[in-house]
């Protein structure tokens, strides 16, 4: 008796997996021509075959701490090339949802932001912070204890006022915006904190501890993250490689600038807007487009694909269409500015505030998790050695 | 009837090319002084029929041999009515399409200055044309050998149809031909209809998309079986014995689990169901057999119960009984409460949710185990099949049935899903509550609470696992019953039961792909589990196809008609008894238990039993059995026909005999793909090689053919012989042609046989090569010429 080791399949593991974009999960039958095909797996012990098999069997401690379900970058070759439709791409993307819902920090953050009975209710957070909580308690506060006397103001009161379109000075001013989002940032990130250090502890007891210095490591991802030198493997979806590379980009122009900004708010105290041939405006703006086609591209890509490569779980969707909204919102928000259309203007902004909103303090249990996760995941995979020799 | 022969010689498809018309038509003229004898460019054309329906008209031909194609085409545009003998003369694929029409002779001629010089000259080839005589001769000798049929008509052909078993199977059978008109019987043992189907709560699909379990019809099915007037219901009831046969089966009822006088006697010890050889015809002395006193003395089997039901046909749908598998100590069965089977689980699930049988807790966690899992031994258990995969899959969909945190784990060697139970695989595949791996179970043990731990190496995880769960169940088979017991009580000479049982795990014997429902007993059809283990919905189109085998039987023998494989054959064996010896080996030899010997030994034919394979005939060494058209002298006097050139002509002579079930088609084949074999070989058909009477081998020798050859179907275990056992017999019966050989001084490799199934032409011209080459390695029979 004592040669097996006693596992204890987790069905709801599998009916979560299931019902996270892997329904197909159950067609499998393990012919393997999934790890034949894919261009990520290293060759000892290939993925995604075994993946596959264990989330069938509900054998979740054989995925969590798993390094290979996030090298796994979902090409979607072997959802192309399965027999069986059981598209083991769009599985892999599923269990990485169940991942992050698993490490995320509170777990019932998890749970709501990967299943859409919640949307509304968390749409609702900044809604009411923006549009409610923010304009009554500016008022509260007396005049006097306001920077330059500004209070936030009630969309309506906004979209009603006259005069040069300024969103810190008619809608909500800067103070109140860096305190919402401030808090957001840090309730994001110890969410981070809390899950990679869960995450780290599962994949050390899981695969040994690294072998190498983790910090040539983590150069060595980032660097391959600069280049998307994965991403280029794909076959399928090879042209991911590039809409993902404006995206990722477009980001971090998106980055920076907003560090400029707060230099330039703090630094040397200049208040937005900002002329257009502001150098810093020039990088925010440039940023934004690419972003806006890097995320245009990622759709019709996704769209393009569907039928080899699966249609998407809400999961990915909900994460393509925040940003896409934010992208949107945010050129609009500058343009109706420009425009000197208030009546949409200001609307248009607060949507942008509220998708901004839902992407950072969501970060640590929506798909943008990835970012992180993945990075872990590639660091120690690169620190014992598991990676494909190329 | 008074012959009048008509030879017609057709020179179309190139026979004329090949052969020598005005020198063949000589044979039918000359030799046999045919009165009329014509040939024509294309025979079965309407000019040529007429031709030959002129002649018959005005000439008063009735015995016509057409020197043509070969006899399996055109037999519709030949056919003259019954009132006429017809032989057709295979010509064309066994003589011009086969072997070469002209050959290269080296002739000595002298040229200008009068030099002999040698030279190549083609000429037409005689040994081709030497072939179609000899074919022509057979053939004519053939059509004056043989005689009109006359068909066996019984007085009163019963026609009932018995159906023993109602269960989903019989009920079904009994229904489909009460629907066609026919009056049934159902015999059923227990108290009540239904079987195994009436314990089971849902079946496997049996209409597309074959995904979901239906709901369990079988209630349906019982009243719609009671509630038909032409079906009479016996419950509690068992068969003492049948006795008589096809059109006449006189049934002797007992109630279920008593004995009757009508039971069937024990068998003597000489009766043992085995099929012998040949040669073992001596028999030790017989030992009256002593009874105990507590036992009722069994009448014989020849004598008639005057309390019988008569029927005309049976059809067997008795099922089986759920296999034991306690023999894998292992797995815990009889050992652990919560070990069952799958038939156990069945009960159960049907009358509520599913429960440990140890203390009646809610069983969530189930283990179905679909094979012993022995070290090397890739089995699943005995008698499982197909069926018991799908059972496995359905009764898992049971367990998520009803407790939606209900786990299912199939541990299988083999999932078998064939056809469309595809896609039932697949949707219980996608059942998340359904765990599914390869692995071979290697212990099963029992924890405190009563569950158990199942281990489990070499699965399709990668690794050797343990589960915890409620109950264990073990995919066991079905048992047919007739591994059990004979059912059918056959007062039958050859025995009670069915034959050669052991070879086959206790199911009844068929022809498996080309007779599925056939058995060795003319009449009597198996259906449903006691032929193969079945899914409900195979068991409804199984009874359905026996329920049509049993009417097809009835309106066969009605018409005095042979039933299967010679379907529509109105011969018979007749049997010259002045002569008979009691030897009693046509009753042993029959392959279809056609004879009961009387207790001097002389045979009691049952003509509709017999499917006229001939094998009584080539097994009589007193040569007194015959069909009219089908006879020791017909088939002597074709061998003798044959012109058997002089040692000094250096020309060989090969008498083979084929089978024309098989070989016989093949051998066709082979001249339509033109393939070229010896000219020295005579071919002659013949039922089976069973029919083949040793005497026939002595008249070839003896008139100085230097080899017999004997072609038929493959024997053995696997085998693919019609009548089952002619092919075996006839290779025993060899070897006392060998030791007959031995004594005159003859090579024993002289006469051989081989084996061909159909589809095997292209190794026919290899065969016979071989075998001409063995003839010639021998050399010449020495008896040529005496």
């Amino acid at each position: 008796m004592a040669e097996g080791k006693l596992i204890k399949p987790d069905l709801n593991f599998v009916k979560r997996v299931m019902s996270s974009g892997g329904e197909s999960l159950k067609k499998c039958y393990q012919c393997a021509t999934c790890s034949v095909v894919c261009n990520m797996t290293p060759d000892d012990k290939p993925f995604p075959r075994k993946e596959m098999i264990h989330a069938q069997w509900g054998m979740k401690d054989k995925l969590f701490g798993n390094p290979d379900v996030w090298i796994c970058h979902q090409c979607s070759d072997c959802t192309a090339y399965c027999p069986r439709g059981a598209k083991p791409g769009e599985v892999l993307g599923a269990i990485r949802k169940v991942s992050i819902e698993h490490y995320s920090f509170p777990s019932f953050m998890g749970r709501m932001v990967g299943d859409s009975k919640f949307l509304i209710l968390l749409l609702l957070v900044p809604i009411l912070l923006f549009g409610v909580v923010a304009p009554y308690v500016g008022q509260l506060i007396p005049p006097q204890y306001l920077p330059e006397g500004r209070s936030p103001a009630y969309l309506h009161e906004a979209m009603s006022s006259s005069g040069p379109i300024v969103y810190a000075e008619k809608l909500m001013p800067v103070p109140f915006i860096d305190t919402i989002f401030i808090c957001a940032a840090l309730f994001a990130a110890f969410g981070f904190f809390i899950g990679v250090m869960k995450y780290w502890k599962d994949l050390t007891a899981f695969g040994g501890k690294p072998k190498g210095s983790i910090m040539s490591a983590a150069v060595a991802t980032i660097s391959d993250f600069l280049a998307h030198k994965n991403f280029k493997k794909c076959e399928v979806t090879v042209d991911r490689s590039k809409s993902h590379l404006f995206v990722f980009y477009g980001f971090v122009g998106l980055a920076i600038t907003t560090t400029w900004a707060i230099f330039y708010l703090y630094g040397l105290h200049r208040e937005s807007p900002y002329p257009l041939y502001d150098p810093m405006k020039i990088l925010g703006n440039a940023s934004a487009i690419g972003l806006l086609l890097g995320i245009s591209w990622v759709i019709s890509n996704r769209m393009k694909n569907a039928e080899k490569a699966g249609k998407g779980s809400y999961y990915d969707w909900l994460f393509i269409g925040d940003v896409l909204t934010i992208v949107v919102t945010g050129i609009l928000s500058e343009v109706l500015r420009l425009l000197g259309i208030g009546i949409l203007a200001y609307p248009v902004y607060f949507i942008h505030l509220v998708a901004i909103f839902f992407l950072f303090a969501y970060a640590p249990f929506s798909k943008m998790a990835h970012m992180v996760y993945r990075t872990t995941a590639l660091v120690y995979a690169k620190s014992i050695g598991r990676e494909k020799e190329s | 009837m008074e012959k009048k022969l008509g030879v017609y010689i057709c020179g179309g498809c190139s026979i004329g090319e090949g052969l020598n018309l005005e020198k063949l038509s000589l044979v039918a003229t000359k030799e046999y002084k045919a009165p009329i004898c014509k040939t024509h460019p294309a025979m079965c054309g309407e000019e040529g029929v007429a031709t030959i329906k002129t002649d018959m008209a005005a000439e008063g031909v009735n015995t016509i041999v057409i020197a043509a194609c070969s006899g399996r085409v055109k037999y519709d545009v030949f056919d003259f009515g019954p009132a006429n003998i017809v032989e057709r003369v295979n010509i064309r694929e066994q003589v011009v399409w086969s072997h070469d029409w002209t050959k290269q002779v080296k002739v000595k001629t002298k040229d200008a200055e009068g030099k002999e010089v040698v030279k190549e000259e083609t000429q037409p080839n005689d040994d081709t044309q030497m072939l179609a005589e000899d074919y022509l001769r057979m053939g004519i000798v053939k059509a004056q050998k043989m005689n009109q049929v006359d068909p066996y008509l019984l007085e009163n052909v019963e026609k009932s149809i018995l159906v023993i078993g109602g269960g989903i199977t019989g009920l079904t059978a009994a229904v489909e031909a009460a629907k066609t008109g026919y009056e049934v019987t159902i015999v059923e043992r227990e108290a009540q209809l239904g079987g195994y189907a009436a314990k089971q709560r849902k079946q496997v699909p049996t209409k597309a998309p074959y995904t979901d379990l239906e709901p369990n019809t079988i209630q349906d099915k019982i009243k719609e079986a009671t509630g038909n007037s032409k079906i009479t219901v016996k419950l509690n009831t068992e068969i003492a014995r049948i006795s008589g046969a096809p059109g006449q089966f006189a049934v002797s009822f007992k109630p279920a689990g008593t004995k009757s006088k009508w039971d069937i006697p024990p068998k003597k010890k000489e009766e043992e169901t085995k099929d012998k050889p040949a040669e073992a015809a001596e028999t030790p002395a017989e030992e009256p057999v002593e009874l105990p006193a507590d036992q009722i003395k069994c009448e014989d089997i020849l004598s008639s119960d005057p309390d019988a039901e008569v029927f005309g046909a049976v059809i067997v749908a008795a099922g089986g009984r759920p296999a034991d598998p306690s023999q894998f100590e292992h797995l815990g069965f009889g050992k652990f409460a919560n070990v069952i089977t799958n038939t156990m689980l069945e009960e159960k699930a049907a009358k509520g949710k599913i429960v440990r049988p140890s203390d009646g807790k809610e069983a969530k966690t189930v283990a179905f185990i679909q094979s012993p899992g022995l070290a090397g031994d890739d089995s699943d258990f005995p008698y499982a099949s197909s069926v018991t995969s799908m059972i496995s899959l359905k009764q898992a969909n049971y367990l998520t049935e009803d407790y939606s945190d209900g786990k299912a784990y199939i541990f299988y060697k083999h999932m078998r899903t064939p056809g469309h139970y595809e896609n039932f695989y697949k949707s219980a595949q996608n059942n998340p509550g359904i765990f599914l791996t390869r692995g071979e179970v290697k212990s099963v043990t029992e924890n405190a609470d009563k569950g158990l731990t199942v281990e489990v190496h070499d699965t399709i995880l990668g690794e050797k696992i343990a589960v915890d769960v409620d109950m264990v169940v073990l995919a066991a088979g079905m048992t047919p019953e007739t591994q059990f017991e004979p059912v059918i009580n056959l007062a039958y000479r050859q025995g009670p039961a069915f034959r050669d049982l052991e070879l086959f795990d206790g199911y009844a014997d068929s022809n498996y792909i080309c007779f599925p429902y056939e058995t060795r007993r003319t009449g009597i059809y198996t259906a449903g589990n006691v032929r193969q283990t079945m899914t409900n919905g195979e068991c409804v189109e199984d009874a359905t196809g026996a329920a049509l085998k049993a009417i097809q039987c009835l309106e066969s023998t009605n018409r005095g008609m042979a039933v299967h494989p010679r379907s529509g054959d109105m011969s018979f064996p007749e049997f010259f008894f002045q002569r008979c010896t009691q030897c009693k080996r046509c009753t042993e030899e029959c392959p279809f238990g056609a004879l009961d010997d009387d207790e001097k030994g002389t045979p009691k034919p049952n003509p509709t039993r017999c499917r006229r394979c001939g094998t009584c005939m080539g097994a009589c060494p007193e040569r007194i059995v015959s069909f009219k058209n089908y006879h020791i002298d017909m088939i002597g006097s074709m061998v003798k026909a044959i012109n058997v050139p002089d040692e000094d002509e250096e020309k060989y002579r090969i008498v083979a005999f084929i089978c024309e079930n098989d070989a016989l088609p093949a051998l066709d084949m082979a001249g339509l793909h033109k393939l070229k074999y010896s000219a020295d070989i005579r071919f002659i058909p013949v039922r089976c090689l069973g029919s083949v009477n040793t005497i026939w081998i002595a008249d070839a020798m003896s008139k100085g053919n230097d080899g017999v050859l004997l072609i038929g179907c493959k024997y053995g275990d696997d085998y693919q012989c019609h009548f089952v056992k002619g092919s075996e017999l006839c290779n025993k019966r060899m070897d006392n042609v060998a030791e007959t050989l031995g004594k005159l001084r003859l090579e024993p490799v002289r006469v051989q046989q081989i084996q061909f199934s159909i589809d095997e032409y292209e190794k026919i011209p290899e065969a016979i090569g071989k075998f001409v080459e063995v003839i010639e390695g021998v050399g010449f029979n020495p008896m040529k010429g005496f």
